[in-house]
């Protein structure tokens, strides 16, 4: 696959949304699978951590 | 077996290494300043034959117990590691045949061995789980000698497919031997973790297969590591071509040579000179791997005859086809059974004894595209030795937790922890080539595990301005490009096909000319549904605008997009 990025599309005329985001769809639920993740190397430990203290990403970065 | 036997030593106090348990070999190996060893015996073997024997009441492990199959086959037990836990009924006893015979005593498997001094003595009849708890004490004695500290500890690696019996069979085991089971982790992710512990590794997402080439058996598997969490996706187990499997070919090549000499004294109908050959056909095999020619030499091989031969790798290739292509279909099976392709995989991990072997890993070379890397001592320099990965991804974990209290570690690898939504399709954001086509830009891939965040730049237009980004799912379809045809060299060709008829070689050239003309195949991109669009307004020329995707447990999406270098972003959420 190449590693070239294009660059992002210009903002089409007339587009408008509030605060500047516009959700469209919300169904990634259905684009999800049940798996088990292997509770192995540091990584694991820190999402274990998270997970048990129901931390999120930005709360675990302070 | 009872709970009164479970060591619980202080997480202050514990000396906790990683250990392999394989029906061939053992490893032990601990970390010290942050860096896995491997710990040589008082043999100095790495590699640590899984074998006991029994000589005048005195108890051999590893490589002394391994020579005693010659000598004293009867007393020495080999091959057992895959017994524990299991019903007598189901296990397969091919490997036991030149050493001590498993037989159904007590309900579980044993072994009957002459383990005492006593000329007289009876032999005992001693489980499974007694022999592995023998062995173990034997090992992981060998590593307190080295450390000069009593082990207290261990982390060990388990095949894939073992059963919750199996599990617990292998943990009374240790227990039963003054060791301390912390955890259990699976082979090939252990292996995964010593190549992603290396001070040069970067954090990345890849789609690995770790070809595990042991002696009794072969496991393949496909593992999705994803900002350095590890999901199993498929594996595939394989009892056919093996390690031994090649060891039985070179017996068979050998034992024919000396016939040729020799008429009428088959070595193999003797067990002593089958114990004999054996051995040597092993070492033969690992010389083969680095050189290009290996001598087989044994003193005494049949009817007092000593034997002297040599095999060159070329030759050693071509008798041992059907194992080599065997590892290679189940590489590609497993790959299958992930619903995955071969451009899918960006690394493949050899492991385990047989992958030594340079043709097995230029066979995989050839499997997959150019991009894939294939670590494997022959193809890659700095490739971590294949017999060593497991027990050192094994040493890294032990070094990990050795800090936590046994309930700890047991609550965190619960599956409320483990068991989590994985997303089926990638998300990404839209980009525009000069043509003027939408393109996919891959922010978080399939197979990630939930909760994930990740962060890519992309250039805004080269003007700046106000700037749209678009998040869409993403999938991937292999495209196949057919040969154009050429009319004038394929009648040319078909001149050629009716001259090859009776010509072997005409017939391989025009092979050869079909793979010139072969189909390309390629991964690409599909945009598939939007899910939410943003604007980044007054971007300036030459900029580049980081967007942000968090995927939260409850399976909302944060999205942010950020002038980078600038405080001008934008931040929206879809709800799960
Ligand atoms: N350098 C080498 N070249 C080729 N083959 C080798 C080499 N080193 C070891 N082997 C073979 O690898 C096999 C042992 O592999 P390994 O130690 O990974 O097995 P294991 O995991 O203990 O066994 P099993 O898969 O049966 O549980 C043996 O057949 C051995 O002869
Ligand atoms: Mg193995």
């Amino acid at each position: 696959m190449t590693t070239i990025t294009f660059p992002l599309p210009s903002l089409p005329q007339g587009w408008a949304a509030e605060k500047d985001f516009k959700p469209v769809d919300k169904a990634i639920k259905e684009a999800t699978l049940e798996r088990t993740i292997e509770p192995i190397g540091p990584h694991f430990l820190a999402h274990a951590r998270r997970t048990r203290h129901k931390r999120t990403f930005s709360e675990d970065d302070r | 077996m009872s709970e009164m036997n479970t060591p619980k030593p202080d997480p202050d106090n514990r000396i906790a290494i990683g250990v392999t348990f394989g029906n061939a070999n053992s490893s032990i190996a601990y970390v010290v300043d942050d860096k896995a060893e491997v710990i040589a015996n008082e043999d100095g073997d790495r590699q640590i034959p899984t074998i006991l024997s029994y000589v005048e009441g005195e108890e051999y492990y590893g490589q002394q117990a391994k020579n005693f199959l010659v000598r004293n086959p009867k007393n020495t037990v080999a091959y057992f590691r895959d017994f524990l836990g299991k019903d007598f009924k189901s296990i397969d006893p091919t490997h036991n045949h030149a050493s001590a015979h498993p037989i159904e005593a007590n309900g579980t498997v044993s072994f009957q061995v002459k383990d005492k001094a006593e000329e007289d003595a009876e032999p005992s009849t001693l489980s499974v789980a007694e022999i592995s708890t023998r062995y173990i004490r034997r090992l992981v004695g060998s590593a307190s000698d080295y450390i000069g500290k009593k082990v207290t500890s261990a982390v060990i690696t388990i095949p894939t497919n073992f059963t919750d019996a199996q599990k617990s069979a292998l943990t009374s085991a240790c227990n039963d031997a003054g060791v301390e089971v912390l955890q259990l982790i699976s082979e090939p992710v252990a292996a995964v973790l010593a190549y992603d512990a290396r001070p040069e590794a970067v954090l990345a997402d890849k789609m690995i297969v770790v070809a595990d080439l042991g002696g009794t058996r072969s496991d393949v598997t496909v593992v999705a590591s994803r900002g350095g969490l590890y999901t199993v996706l498929a594996a595939a187990h394989d009892y056919e071509f093996t390690g031994e499997a090649l060891d039985k070919i070179l017996v068979d090549h050998f034992a024919k040579e000396f016939m040729k000499k020799n008429p009428g004294i088959d070595p193999r109908e003797n067990d002593r000179s089958l114990a004999k050959l054996k051995l040597e056909a092993e070492s033969c095999k690992k010389a083969l791997s680095i050189g290009a020619n290996a001598s087989f030499s044994v003193e005494s091989l049949a009817q007092g005859i000593d034997f002297t031969s040599t095999l060159n790798r070329l030759r050693y290739e071509t008798i041992s086809r059907t194992v080599f292509e065997g590892f290679t279909r189940l590489v590609e099976s497993v790959i299958k059974k992930a619903e995955l392709d071969v451009l899918d995989i960006d690394e493949v991990i050899l492991s385990g004894g047989a992958s030594h072997t340079p043709r097995v890993a230029s066979n995989l070379k050839n499997l997959f595209p150019e991009s894939t890397n294939i670590l494997a001592p022959s193809t890659t320099a700095t490739a971590i030795n294949p017999s060593e990965l497991q027990v050192r991804g094994a040493a890294l974990q032990a070094n990990l937790i050795q800090g936590y209290e046994a309930e700890d570690i047991n609550q965190s690898t619960h599956a409320a922890v483990t068991t989590v939504p994985h997303v089926t399709n990638a998300i990404g954001v839209v980009s525009v080539s000069p043509s003027g086509e939408e393109v996919f830009v891959p922010i978080i891939p399939t197979e990630t595990a939930v909760p994930a965040r990740r962060t890519v730049t992309v250039p805004a237009p080269k003007d700046g301005g106000d700037v749209l980004v678009k998040i869409v799912e993403g999938n991937t379809h292999i495209k196949v490009t057919k040969p154009e045809p050429k009319t004038q060299e394929s009648s040319s060709k078909a001149a050629k096909v009716e001259d090859a008829e009776d010509s072997n070689e005409d017939s391989d050239a025009s092979d050869e000319e079909e793979e010139e003309e072969e189909e390309k195949r390629e991964k690409v991109w599909k945009i598939g549904t939007t899910l939410a669009e943003a604007a980044v307004r007054g971007v300036k020329k030459g900029g580049k605008v980081e967007v942000s995707i968090t995927v939260n447990t409850d399976l909302s999406v944060v999205v942010t997009a950020k002038e980078a270098g600038t405080k001008n972003f934008v931040r929206g959420t879809l709800s799960g």
